[in-house]
C-alpha cells in the first residue's frame, strides 16, 4: 500500500464547506416521470386472461394464476408478476390484448419478505392503484399484430343477385399466411368452439404452410371442413383476443383456406386412412345431415361397420337443402361427404326410418343407433291468414330450390323471421326475383330489433347489398287475403320479446301500426322437431325434457341403451353443434359396445 | 437551421435527412464522413455538445446503425448524425479526442453490441456485464429469453397455467 492510497481518501475533506450538489428533500415527494415504467397495473373485468403478456415476457416474469372460474371468451386467469425477474421493459403491457395491463410510474417498493414481490395485479390492493401517470400503450402508435383482418374478396352486389354462384372467393397462400400472423395463439377460442377444435394449432400450420398438418388437425375435431369453413356460425371469432381492440381473427375463412388447397385424392393418404380395419359391430345412423356424418366417420375410423339411412336422394340434411348454394356451393359438400364415404360408410338413400324400415328393426339389426334427424319442421306464425296457399315455410322453400324444384316466385314477397335461415330464405328469393323479374321486391322483417335480431351481421348487411328490405322490431298480426290472393302483412311494433323471467313474452305497442304490401308471406320463425319414426311404445322408453326435446346423457345416450340421438334435435341449431355432438356419441357408442362398466350398462 | 443544413449539404454528402422538428434534424452520411461531420458540427457550427451515442440492430439489412446526437447550446437546436456500419467485425473510429464523455458511451456500445472503437480508452474493460460469457446481448439475435431460462433458477412456489387447457379442465374435463 503506497501513502498515496492512504492519502486519497481524506482529499474528500477539502469539500466539507462546499454546498452539496444533491440534498435530500424531506418535503417533497419525488414521484417517476409521467410515463415513467414502474409497478403493474391490471384493470382484473378487462382482462380475459389469455396470456399474451406471459407469452412475450423475455425474463418469464409472469405466470397465469387463477382468478375465477373460466368463462366462454375469459380463462378466469390473470397474470402474476415475479419482481425477482421483471425488468420493467413494458413489453407485456404493449402486446397486451385488451389493454388492462399497464404500469404505474410508482417505483419505491419496500419489503422484508422477498416472496412480497411476487403479486398479482389488480387483485391484491397495492398503493398504485389508483394512479393514473406511468406507461400505457399508446394509441394508434405501433402495435405488435396487425388490428386489421385481412379483407376477404366478396363478389359485388350486383355481379351476385342473380346468380347462386359462390360470394365469397376464399384467401390467397400470401392473405391467409398474413391473416394467420395476426394469431397470438392464446388458445381462448378453443373453449368457445362446440367441437373445441385445435384452432391456434391450425393457424400456426397455415403460418409454417403446412397444409397437410392442418388438415390433420382440423380432422381431428372436424370431419366437414370445407363446409364448417364457410357456413360455420363462427362462435370462436366473436371471442378472439385480438377483437377487444380490432377485428378478430378469419378463424372461419382460415380453415377453408386449409380445406380448400387439399384435393379430394390426397385425402385419405394425408389422414393415414387408407387401411382402416373393420370389426364386426355395426351401427346404423339415421340420418345424412352433419351430426350422421361426424358420427359415421369417427365411428369408421374405430373400425365400425356403419350405415347411413337417408329420407333423401343426396346426403348433406339442412348444409345440402337448407344452406343455399351462393354460401356453400354443392361440390365442397360433396367433397367432405365423399371423403367419408371413401372410408367405407355406406348409405342408403331414400329410406326413411318408420316408413321404409322401422327403429326397432334398426335395433335388431344394428349394435347401435345414432339419430341425428335435425329440424325439418317449418314452424307458422298462426297468425290470421296464414293457412293461405301463398303462405309458405321457409324450411320447404329452400328444400324445394336447392334441389332444384321449381317454385312459385311473386312481384312481391314478405318474409317474416331475423335469422340466417331467414336471411337465406329472402337472399335466395331476391336472386329468383332477379332472374325472373329483374328488380328485387322484398321485405324481411323480425321481431327483434336491429341489434337483436339473431342473424349473423354480415347475413342482414348482404341481404341489404342485394335489393332486400329488412325492418326488424315489428311484430305480425294478420295477413290480409283478397281473392285467394295475400295483398301484404298487417305488423305493430315490437319493443321487446322476453319479459323480467327470460320468458318469450313479445310486448307490443298495438297502435303504433304498419303494413307490408306482398303477394306471398313466407314464414321463417323457427323449425321443430320431427321424431314422427319413433313409435309411441318406443318413445314410453326414452325420457323427454319441458319443451318436448329429448333428454340425453352426456354422451348423447337416450334411456334406450343402444339408442343414441343428436345434433339440432338436442343442441343448436347449428352444424358445428352437430359435428360436436356426432363425434360425441361415437365416443359414447364406442364405449357402450366395448366397456361393461360403461355407465349405463 | 435550414442555412446549417445547406451549409452542410454543400460540403458532405448527405444520403438522407429528416427534420423530426424545428430544433432536431437527422442527417445520414457515410462511415468514411461521420467522424468529419460531427467534426465539422463541433468546430464550425456551434455543436459542441455531446448529447448521446447510440446503435440500433438492423440485422435484416445486415448493418448497425450509430447515431451521434449533438446540441448546439446557443441556438438550443440538435442535430443527429446518423451513419451505417457493418454488422460483421463491426468497427468505428473513436471521437474521444472530441468528446472525452464519448468513451463511456463506446464501452457501452462494445459491451451492448460489439461495436469496436480501437483506440479508446478502456474500450476492452467489462463495463456494466461483468464476467459475461455470451454475444453481446443488444444484438437482435441474443436470445433473452432463452438465456433467462438456461442462466436463473425457476423460483420455488411459481406456477402457471395454459388458457386453453386450464380452461378445458374446468369447462369440459371429459372431452
Amino acid at each position: 500500500m503506497s501513502i498515496k492510497d492512504i492519502l486519497t481518501p481524506f482529499t474528500a475533506w477539502k469539500r466539507v464547506a462546499k454546498e452539496p450538489v444533491t440534498v435530500r428533500d424531506p418535503f417533497n415527494d419525488r414521484p417517476g416521470a409521467d410515463r415513467y415504467r414502474g409497478f403493474h397495473k391490471n384493470d382484473v373485468d378487462k382482462c380475459i386472461g389469455c396470456g399474451t403478456c406471459e407469452a412475450i415476457c423475455e425474463n418469464e416474469a409472469i405466470d397465469l394464476v387463477p382468478f375465477k372460474d373460466p368463462v366462454s371468451g375469459d380463462s378466469g386467469l390473470r397474470p402474476r408478476v415475479d419482481y425477482g425477474r421483471c425488468c420493467w421493459c413494458a413489453l407485456c403491457v404493449d402486446v397486451c390484448t385488451t389493454n388492462s395491463l399497464s404500469l404505474s410510474n410508482e417505483y419505491k417498493w419496500i419489503a422484508t419478505d422477498p416472496e412480497e414481490f411476487r403479486f398479482t395485479p389488480g387483485i391484491e390492493e397495492k398503493a398504485w392503484d389508483k394512479n393514473e401517470k406511468g406507461w400505457k400503450k399508446p394509441e394508434g402508435n405501433y402495435e405488435f399484430y396487425n388490428l386489421e383482418r385481412v379483407s376477404m374478396e366478396h363478389l359485388h352486389p350486383e355481379e351476385r343477385n342473380d346468380s347462386f354462384i359462390e360470394m365469397v372467393k376464399g384467401f390467397s397462400k400470401e392473405q391467409a399466411i398474413l391473416e394467420a400472423d395476426r394469431c397470438v395463439e392464446c388458445g381462448i377460442c378453443t373453449a368457445t368452439c362446440p367441437a373445441h377444435m385445435g384452432i391456434p394449432e391450425y393457424i400456426k400450420a397455415i403460418r409454417n404452410d403446412d397444409m397437410e398438418e392442418g388438415m390433420r388437425i382440423l380432422y381431428e375435431t372436424n370431419p366437414l371442413p370445407e363446409i364448417c369453413g364457410r357456413i360455420c356460425t363462427h362462435k370462436c371469432e366473436t371471442v378472439c383476443s385480438i377483437g377487444h381492440k380490432g377485428d378478430p381473427l378469419s378463424i372461419r375463412w382460415l380453415k377453408r383456406y386449409i380445406a380448400d388447397q387439399i384435393p379430394e385424392d390426397k385425402y385419405k393418404e394425408i389422414l393415414n386412412t387408407n387401411n382402416l380395419e373393420v370389426n364386426d359391430k355395426k351401427v346404423a345412423i339415421i340420418g345424412a345431415g352433419p351430426s350422421g356424418l361426424s358420427a359415421a366417420h369417427y365411428l369408421r375410423l374405430m373400425g365400425y361397420q356403419v350405415t347411413i339411412f337417408e329420407q333423401y336422394e343426396k346426403a348433406g340434411g339442412m348444409m345440402r337443402y337448407g344452406i343455399p348454394e351462393y354460401r356453400l356451393p354443392y361440390d365442397q359438400i360433396d367433397k367432405d361427404i365423399n371423403y367419408i364415404l371413401s372410408l367405407g360408410v355406406e348409405i342408403k338413400y331414400n329410406t326413411r326410418i318408420g316408413k321404409d324400415i322401422t327403429l326397432d328393426q334398426l335395433g335388431k339389426d344394428f349394435d347401435a343407433v345414432f339419430a341425428g334427424t335435425g329440424l325439418h319442421l317449418g314452424r307458422g306464425t298462426g297468425i290470421e291468414g296464414s293457412d293461405n296457399q301463398h303462405v309458405y315455410y321457409s324450411t320447404d322453400m329452400l328444400r324445394k330450390i336447392t334441389s332444384g324444384e321449381e317454385i312459385e316466385v311473386a312481384d312481391s314477397i314478405v318474409v317474416i323471421g331475423g335469422g340466417n335461415v331467414a336471411m337465406d330464405i329472402t337472399r335466395s328469393l331476391a336472386r329468383l326475383q332477379m332472374q325472373k323479374f329483374d328488380k328485387v321486391n322484398i321485405i324481411t322483417t323480425s321481431l327483434e330489433t336491429e341489434e337483436n335480431m339473431p342473424a349473423d351481421r354480415e347475413e342482414v348487411v348482404e341481404s341489404r347489398e342485394e335489393g332486400a328490405t329488412v325492418y326488424p322490431g315489428w311484430a305480425p298480426q294478420s295477413i290480409e287475403i283478397k281473392d285467394g290472393i295475400p295483398q301484404g302483412l298487417h305488423v305493430v311494433k315490437c319493443n321487446s320479446l322476453f319479459d323480467e323471467t327470460g320468458r318469450f313474452n313479445p310486448q307490443c305497442e298495438m297502435d303504433v301500426k304498419n303494413y307490408y304490401p306482398g303477394h306471398m308471406i313466407v314464414q321463417s320463425i323457427g323449425q321443430g322437431i320431427d321424431i314422427s319414426y319413433i313409435s309411441e311404445e318406443f318413445k314410453e322408453n326414452i325420457k323427454f325434457g319441458p319443451r318436448g326435446r329429448v333428454e340425453t346423457d352426456e354422451y348423447f345416450q337416450t334411456g334406450v341403451k343402444w339408442f343414441f340421438m343428436g345434433g339440432d334435435i338436442i343442441q343448436g341449431p347449428d352444424v358445428i353443434h352437430g359435428i360436436a355432438n356426432g363425434h360425441k356419441a361415437a365416443v359414447g357408442i364406442d364405449r357402450y359396445l366395448r366397456e361393461s362398466d360403461f355407465p349405463n350398462n | 437551421m435550414q442555412q446549417i443544413i445547406q451549409d452542410i449539404e454543400s460540403r458532405f454528402t448527405i444520403t438522407d435527412k429528416e427534420t423530426r422538428r424545428n430544433d432536431l434534424c437527422f442527417l445520414t452520411v457515410d462511415k468514411l464522413q461521420a467522424i468529419s461531420l460531427v467534426t465539422y458540427l463541433r468546430d464550425y457550427q456551434g455543436y459542441a455538445s455531446l448529447t448521446l451515442l447510440t446503435a440500433v440492430d438492423w440485422i435484416e439489412e445486415g448493418n448497425f446503425q450509430l447515431t451521434y446526437l449533438l446540441n448546439n447550446p446557443s441556438t438550443r437546436t440538435e442535430i443527429g448524425v446518423r451513419t451505417m456500419i457493418d454488422r460483421e467485425n463491426a468497427t468505428m473510429e473513436s471521437t474521444h479526442h472530441l468528446w472525452e464523455n464519448i468513451q463511456t458511451y463506446q464501452r457501452e456500445l462494445k459491451e451492448m453490441f460489439g461495436i469496436d472503437f480501437p483506440g479508446s480508452p478502456r474500450i476492452d474493460e467489462d463495463f456494466i456485464l461483468e464476467g459475461w460469457d455470451n454475444i453481446p446481448p443488444y444484438r437482435r439475435d441474443f436470445d433473452t429469453k432463452k438465456y433467462s431460462e438456461e442462466t436463473y433458477f425457476p423460483r420455488p412456489g411459481r406456477e402457471t397455467n395454459d388458457p386453453s387447457t386450464y380452461m378445458k379442465s374446468k369447462l369440459y374435463p371429459n372431452d
